[in-house]
């Protein structure tokens, strides 16, 4: 091996730096990914609780359907909206609120109301983008992401939607946590659970929107998902397992953004097997420790019955 | 806390579970309900508490018709499973408690009631550790979070081993003399251990038997 293959990555990594300091497009992306990194698992966690981890999966498939409308609305009929995010999240939001209703109309087979959504969201994806000039790179960038071209505007939609997101948990953070943990009780407190199934999710439709932009549609529920799945094996406490889901996600965040500009591949997809590699390390850590505790509660015992 | 049903009668879907029922209970009392599965016991409390859907003019909770009723907070429950908690994710004893309690508590009579519990040392434990009678107890805790008046139990002793049924019945008791009314459903023979005022029995969704009974302590 040269020294300079030692060198390498070390003058990649200063350039990384050096891009975050000095480029726009990295501060953009950095920010963006801190900012998802965050709410992410924030929103991840209550929807982990509730058992709904395949919403994420298909409301973004529903949130394409949106941008695919709104590719084909400026490609093809050249209306002025601006950027097909804003269908997107309309989508989203509707995609949550279709789910919702189909979960009360099927009340004892409620997960059937994920794979009609998810069908009527991949139909439509697959429609508009073909009337809409097929499979260009703008759609690749929908499917697994493009942190590094985000825009100004899309940073200030993203850090408003992070405020009121904290603001709301703060305000409401009792009732969040009755209500996710044991809606009954909560009907029982007087808080009126349906109001506030309704804000929860079109605050999840949103923030699925705008992680398509970090990951892509393919990638956006493990980005929720995992690091929840991750802390609730280490967990001490609910906010500490917030804590640490949070702390799994913006590691993943951080080393994904740095190995893919070194390395010179997606950011996407190179974030989410960060998160895969802490769940693995979790997973094999937590049981390493607990063959250890057996085996040492086995010696002790043995000790205890040997004959004198 | 004043409790009148007045004749009763709910189903699900077509069957009726529950026919001409009426009782009252007055403030500060302390009623058993008695009777074999399936008889529609927690169908009832399931009534009193809103969970079912009843008829107008059949339940009053303080002389208020129940659909009008909104002080829900003043009626503590412990249901007979806890099947609709979410077990899995870590969440402490404390956690649960605090949110649980949707006005400002004082430190002090936080403590005062985990202590009466016997979960004091229990608080930062993870509640997907604790065992089936300890459960029972932070469930029991969380139902008296909101300091209520009426305290409803369903089968909380079932899989509690004696020793903390006893020690539950001095607790219940105790609340009882306190002033706080008590609905407590059990088929248990320790039953006896409670300072009850009423006796109510189900067989088949009809009121069997009715016993008050005079306190003697
Ligand atoms: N949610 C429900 N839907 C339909 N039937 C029910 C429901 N809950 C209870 N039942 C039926 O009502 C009857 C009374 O049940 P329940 O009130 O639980 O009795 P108990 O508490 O005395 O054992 C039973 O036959 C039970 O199967
Ligand atoms: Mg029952």
């Amino acid at each position: 091996m040269m020294i300079e293959d030692v060198f390498e990555p070390l003058f990649l990594s200063m350039g990384f730096i050096r891009a975050i300091l000095e480029r726009t497009f990295m501060q953009r992306a950095l920010m963006t990914g801190v900012l998802i990194g965050f709410l992410a698992p924030l929103i991840g966690s209550f929807v982990v609780i509730k058992r709904l981890s395949m919403i994420a999966d298909t409301l973004s498939h529903f949130t394409l359907a949106g941008l695919s409308i709104g590719l084909f609305f400026i490609n093809i009929l050249a209306l002025p909206i601006g950027d097909p995010l804003y269908i997107g999240m309309i989508f989203a939001v509707t995609g949550a609120l279709l789910i919702e209703a189909l979960r009360n109309y099927y009340q004892n087979y409620k997960e059937i109301s994920m794979p009609i959504v998810i069908s009527l969201g991949t139909a439509l994806s697959a429609l508009f983008i073909s009337l809409s000039g097929g499979f260009t790179s703008t759609v690749y960038n929908y499917l697994f992401g493009s942190i590094l071209t985000v825009s100004q505007q899309f940073i200030y939609i993203i850090t408003a939607t992070t405020i009121i997101v904290i603001v709301l948990i703060a305000v409401f953070y009792k009732k969040i946590v009755i209500v996710s943990f044991d809606e009954s009780y909560a009907r029982l407190l007087g808080i009126n659970v349906n109001v506030f199934q309704f804000f929860t999710t079109i605050i999840l439709g949103l923030v699925i929107a705008l992680a398509i932009e970090t990951v892509g549609v393919l990638l956006v529920s493990s980005l929720m998902i995992i690091p929840v799945a991750a802390a609730m094996k280490v967990g001490r406490s609910f906010k500490n397992t917030l804590l640490i889901a949070i702390l799994f996600s913006e590691a993943s965040v951080l080393l994904g953004l740095w190995l893919s500009y070194v390395v010179g591949i997606p950011s996407g997809a190179t974030i989410v097997l960060f998160n895969i590699s802490i769940l693995l390390l979790v997973v094999i850590i937590k049981k390493l420790f607990s063959i250890q505790q057996t085996l040492k509660k086995d010696s002790s015992e043995n000790e205890k019955t040997k004959p004198i | 806390m004043r409790i009148k049903v007045d004749n009763l009668s709910f189903g699900y879907d077509y069957r009726t579970v529950l026919k001409n029922i009426s009782f009252t209970l007055e403030s500060g009392e302390f009623l058993v309900l008695v009777g074999n599965n399936g008889s529609g016991k927690s169908t009832l409390v399931k009534c009193l508490l809103g969970i079912n859907r009843v008829p107008s003019n059949r339940i009053y909770i303080d002389d208020i018709e129940i659909h009008q009723y909104r002080q829900w907070i003043n009626i503590g429950y412990v249901p007979q499973k806890f099947d609709d908690f979410n077990y899995e994710f870590p969440i402490t004893v404390n956690e649960i408690l605090t949110v649980s309690r949707l006005s400002k508590i004082d430190e002090e009579a936080r403590l005062s009631l985990l202590d009466k519990i016997g979960i004091l040392e229990l608080q930062n434990e993870n509640i997907n550790s604790l065992s089936g009678g300890q459960l029972q107890r932070v469930f029991i805790a969380r139902a008296l979070m909101n300091n209520p008046k009426l305290l409803i139990l369903d089968e909380p002793t079932v899989g509690v081993d004696s020793d903390s049924i006893s020690e539950f019945y001095r607790l219940i008791n105790n609340l009882n003399a306190e002033g706080v009314s008590i609905i407590l459903i059990t088929h248990d023979v320790k039953a006896s251990k409670a300072n009850f005022t009423k006796k109510l029995r189900m067989e088949n969704g009809r009121l069997t038997e009715t016993l008050d009974n005079e306190v003697t302590s």
